[in-house]
């Protein structure tokens, strides 16, 4: 030690383990708070990720690219034309993993005894598969479509209860083609689904994408929408930019959550939420760091008062004790790291089955079905926010202990002769 | 008594200093007035409540007189703001203190380094130093030792080396054989005794140790805030 004489960062190194229960004590609560805000926040990007995604691969990919009225107006009349070369052109943007081709739209749905209004996605068989649909993997029974041109029908189950339809059963359904004429085409029931999501379950059907554009009358390449698929679901935004720059006029490029308002919303609503907790928790990990540091200096105030008359002027004292808190902060999230790493990896790999607190029926948020198992997956940019954000909590907790340190009054603490 | 003004280093002019308790102004110094000249070897002595801390207090530039003035190598003390007294403190005066009051979290070596280290002396020169003095006191072999781990005396040698350490022109020592047994105390005082006379080290003790008052070259004594008697003996 003689060897390296004194330091400002060892000196406050070693004043932080003077009194070890209280610092140890104070180093838990930073560890906890850190603990609790990483889990939470992983729980939601983890939770809202896979919520999102499982919208996108429901409805309308992560970004959409249709028609510029057919937001506000959704008509099978507001199609978009050459739809190959909008594919290649999504294709190339940086990020994105498929761009298919659909039709969407409402029908009525009508056998010998019953009618039914229901939704339908046309969709090519060739080119999609559970990765850009979901719901293809969820036919419970029946097959999927063979081809673009196939005969087939597949139903939600309650759908088709419903209706009081089986299996090669006849439907005909109807729909108001672009000139406002109404018009059917017939198909068998080839496919029944579940997905566990009431709206899709009962009011949703699939059908054929070439088979309905002969009944619609629409060109081979065109549809309602194309549906683009990202890597990463954060970067739907920076993608439908970038789009809508380059597919031209009359095609807008949507985000996800200007098509799923409802999940946006309920996405936003949680998130405001958790933001409100994790503060709080900040602030008691701060009051808890404030309280060990203000009762330190106090306890210590003759300490720095003799330091004073010796030389140190009030601003060596102030940035001792900020040191001091930076110490507790630096500590106290490598103390996080550690209770955390083994709870996060159970966590991000195992996860915890929920279904037994949901229930039999699945909780759904605008047709997207809750997960039932709680898995966590931090986004990276958070992790560094919350170590940031204890860093900086710890260092402001300290502020006023450390203010208070270099304006002792020398001869009121030590009291001279 | 009035030194030369060239050699004084310190001088208070009718100097009084009244404190408030309560109800109460308690007049600590009533106009007292002297000097120390450089490589003096003083004491102060005096029953309590005659002063002696108070003139300490002001000499150390930790407080302010209520009236006259006080002046240290020729500055007036009462002109400097708080962070030029600071500065004061840190580069022209040695404390010891009664009670040792070295930085507990600091080895020995490191408490006798503090004040050069806060003058951003160059680690080398402080190295050197340091030793030096850590040698003249007796402590070699304990520079790795905080406080706890040593004896009043060898807290009270540390003490001694970190006033001296940085060359200052005075060192202010409240009652520094007090709180240790008469044979350590004999030491204390051996010790400041060479390094006034080896190094022109300038002492003003405060004391109520007859060792102390014997040895020391000037005796001034303080009564009711003002000097009683100043007899010089060298």
């Amino acid at each position: 030690m003689t060897g390296r004489g004194t330091s400002m960062t060892v000196t406050a190194w070693r004043n932080l383990w003077r009194n070890r229960r209280r610092t140890l004590l104070t180093l838990s609560s930073i560890a906890f708070g850190v603990f609790l805000a990483v889990l939470f926040t992983a729980m939601q990007d983890r939770n809202w990720t896979d919520m999102i995604n499982l919208a996108a691969r429901i409805g309308a990919g992560h970004v959409t690219l249709q028609h510029v009225e057919y937001l506000d107006a959704p008509r099978l009349s507001k199609t978009v034309q050459g739809t190959d070369s909008l594919r290649v052109v999504a294709l190339a943007e940086p990020g994105v993993t498929r761009a298919v081709e659909r039709i969407a739209g409402q029908m009525m749905l009508n056998t010998a005894w019953e009618s039914r209004g229901a939704g339908f996605i046309a969709v090519d068989p060739d080119v999609e598969d559970t990765t850009t649909f979901t719901v293809l993997g969820a036919i419970v029974e029946g097959e999927p479509f063979t081809s673009a041109n196939d005969g087939g029908l597949i139903l939600g189950e309650r759908l088709a209860a419903n209706l009081g339809v089986e299996l090669g059963d006849k439907v005909v359904y109807t729909m108001t083609a672009r000139t406002g004429e109404i018009v059917s085409g017939l198909a068998r029931v080839s496919g029944i689904v579940r997905t566990g999501a009431p709206s899709v379950d009962g009011g949703l059907s699939l059908l054929p994408i070439d088979a309905v554009r002969t009944v619609l009358g629409y060109a081979p390449d065109e549809a309602t929408q194309i549906a683009v698929f990202v890597d990463d679901q954060r970067k739907a935004d920076r993608v439908a930019e970038r789009l809508q720059a380059g597919v031209g006029p009359g095609v807008s490029a949507h985000p996800w959550h200007e098509i799923q308002r409802e999940l946006a919303a309920f996405i936003a609503l949680k998130v405001g939420g958790a933001r409100f907790m994790e503060a709080l928790i900040a602030v008691l990990v701060a009051a808890g760091i404030f309280n060990t540091l203000f009762v330190s200096v106090m306890e210590r105030l003759r300490e720095f008062g003799i330091m004073m008359a010796i030389g140190w002027s009030p601003g060596r004292l102030f940035r001792l004790v900020v040191l001091e808190s930076a110490w507790l902060g630096v500590l106290g999230l490598l103390s996080a790291a550690l209770i955390t790493a083994l709870p996060y990896w159970y966590l991000a790999t195992k996860g915890i089955d929920v279904s037994g607190i949901t229930g039999p029926t699945t909780t759904e948020v605008s047709g997207v079905a809750m997960p039932a198992t709680f898995r966590v997956g931090i986004f990276p940019e958070h992790a560094v926010v919350i170590a940031v954000a204890a860093l900086v909590a710890t260092l402001l907790a300290g502020l006023y202990p450390a203010w208070k340190a270099g304006r002792v009054d020398p001869v009121e603490t030590i009291k001279l002769v | 008594m009035i030194a030369d003004g060239n050699s004084a280093i310190v001088q208070l002019r009718e100097v009084t200093k009244v404190y408030r308790q309560g109800a109460v102004d308690v007049h600590a110094l009533r106009g007292l007035t002297f000097d120390v000249a450089k490589g003096e070897f003083t004491a102060i002595c005096g029953p309590s409540g005659s002063g002696k801390t108070t003139a300490l207090n002001l000499i150390g530039a930790l407080d302010r007189p209520t009236s006259g003035s006080v002046l240290l190598e020729g500055n007036d003390l009462s002109q400097l703001n708080r962070r030029e007294l600071s500065s004061l403190r840190r580069d022209r005066i040695g404390f010891v203190f009664q009670a040792y009051n070295l930085i507990p979290v600091l080895t020995a070596y490191e408490n006798a380094e503090t004040v050069m280290w806060v003058q951003r002396v160059d680690v080398a020169e402080r190295r050197r130093r340091v030793m030096e003095l850590l040698a003249a006191v007796g402590l070699e072999g304990l520079e790795d030792r905080r406080p706890a781990e040593l004896s009043g005396g060898q807290q009270q040698r540390v003490a001694i080396a970190r006033a001296i350490a940085a060359g200052p022109a005075i060192v202010l020592a409240d009652e520094p054989t007090a709180n240790v047994d008469s044979e350590t105390a004999d030491r204390l005082i051996g010790i400041m005794e060479r390094l006034n006379e080896e190094q022109g080290v300038t002492f003003l003790f405060s004391t109520h140790d007859p060792r102390v008052m014997e040895r020391a070259h000037r005796l001034v004594r303080l009564v009711d805030g003002n000097v009683d008697s100043d007899e010089r003996r060298r």
